[in-house]
């Protein structure tokens, strides 16, 4: 297939799809209903870490984690969840949460949505439990 | 010796059928509420992963035709381009895909380049366009070589490499549950597919196949899709990106990072590059075959079944 056929039809196809997606409402974040579902979210992650206390955002798309092995953290990627331990992690507060930056290619920046009450604590469990 | 001889650039052809599909199984799972899920920037990113696999083919691909143009200079046979020859040529690739992918999943080098693909979380047509950028790096067009010596012209083994991807599009669904008894017991289903990409301890590492799924029964690696325990997909650790770049390139930079860690031998530096996926030198982390351990480990009545080892001891795979 010539590139000047293939080209347009794979942005097109692809952007197309994308606008689909979004317009049918597929583009909803992930919710953690409860305690149980973060905790469960964790241990998919992280099974051998056992989680000492859950802490969940007001919003339900993010958990503060506590286990014996220190703080980490659930948070809703797209339609699903994953988790990251908070060793090596730079917190910040921004203008809807926090930002945390982990030393991992992986999940380098973790954007949390959290009203002002908890973007002022968690950074305290995070450290405390640290 | 042909040389001049042409085959159409297949995969590029079945673009509009791949966007077509993928709009009728959409479609399919809004309508009738079942049959899979989709999620925009996943699909959005498996897509990207889709476009940059053809892209790096168009810059790269001269690497591997050139190396398979020069070893057809040397092969004193010719097979010609006969229907036969060129079904033969179809089954043997098939072959050589299932032993590349094999490796793809216990030689780290190679899974770099092949985790993108098993990086989504979701199971659905897109995912099948969610392959890698760095192919060309893992040097696995050797495997293609011995094709090539034995008189298949190159253009007709990417010409059925091609095939062979084009049919592994249609099995990355959840709409289809299973298919007549006979086409399972032979071949590659949505079904099997399913369980190769599952993180689930006993569907980890089985489940090879491109097209024939009697590749994987033949060398011990098969293990059927359970009723009782649904395929949880994505990887061991899952991303927390949908950067295409930090898809493409994450496992190439985790091989960089523990290869050059300060203190280790050049043994421990080569074998981050080699071993499965989850090696360390610490053992610090788990590879497929500990977890599978561990799990059985944790339920001892698993152990046996489907996947799973017959011992809790790591590694092992014995009867008692």
């Amino acid at each position: 297939m010539p590139l000047s056929v293939l080209l347009p039809l794979v942005g097109v196809g692809i952007i197309g799809i994308a606008v689909m997606l979004h317009v049918l409402g597929l583009s909803r974040a992930a919710q953690l209903p409860d305690e149980v579902a973060a905790k469960a979210a964790w241990l998919r992650e992280f099974p051998d870490h056992t989680p000492t206390r859950v802490i969940l955002s007001h919003d339900h798309h993010a958990a503060l984690i506590e286990t014996d092995d220190g703080p980490g953290v659930v948070w809703a990627m797209g339609a699903d969840t994953t988790a990251r331990a908070l060793s090596g992690a730079r917190i910040r507060r921004t203008a809807k949460g926090l930002r945390i930056d982990l030393p991992d290619f992986t999940a380098p920046h973790i954007h949390l949505r959290l009203d002002p009450d908890e973007a002022a604590h968690w950074p305290t469990y995070m450290k405390d439990s640290a | 010796m042909s040389d001049m001889i042409t085959f159409p650039d297949v995969v590029n052809w079945a673009v509009p059928f791949f966007i077509a599909a993928i709009l009728a199984e959409l479609l399919w799972i809004v309508i009738k509420g079942r049959g899979g899920r989709y999620e925009t920037r996943d699909a959005l990113t498996s897509l990207l992963m889709g476009a940059g696999n053809v892209a790096s083919g168009i810059v790269l691909g001269f690497v591997a035709y050139g190396f398979f143009m020069a070893l057809w200079a040397i092969t004193p046979l010719d097979l010609g381009t006969s229907f036969w020859t060129i079904a033969l040529c179809f089954v043997l690739d098939d072959l050589r895909y299932y032993w590349v992918h094999r490796f793809g999943h216990r030689i780290r080098w190679v899974w770099a380049s092949h985790v993108n693909h098993h990086s989504s979380q979701h199971y659905n047509l897109t995912t099948a366009l969610r392959q890698t950028w760095t192919g060309t790096f893992t040097f696995m067009m050797v495997m293609r070589a011995p094709l090539v010596l034995m008189g298949f012209h190159p253009g007709m083994v990417l010409f059925v490499g091609g095939l062979n991807l084009i049919y592994q599009f249609w099995i990355h669904t959840e709409a289809i549950s299973r298919l007549p008894r006979w086409f399972e017991a032979v071949m590659n289903t949505p079904s099997h597919h399913r369980v190769h990409h599952g993180r689930n301890p006993r569907y980890l590492d089985c489940n090879y196949a491109g097209v024939f799924i009697i590749w994987d029964k033949l060398f011990g690696t098969f293990v059927p899709e359970l009723d009782s325990e649904k395929v949880d997909y994505g990887l061991v650790h899952n991303l927390g990106t949908f950067n295409p770049l930090r898809v493409a390139f994450h496992e190439w930079v985790g091989i960089y990072r523990d290869a050059t860690q300060p203190g280790l031998g050049w043994r421990e530096r080569l074998n981050y590059c080699v071993m499965p996926p989850g090696w360390s030198h610490d053992g610090s982390r788990s590879t497929s075959l500990d977890i599978k351990a561990r799990y059985v480990s944790q339920y001892p009545d698993s152990a046996g079944s489907p996947g799973l080892p017959y011992t809790e001891i790591k590694g092992q795979n014995t009867r008692p």
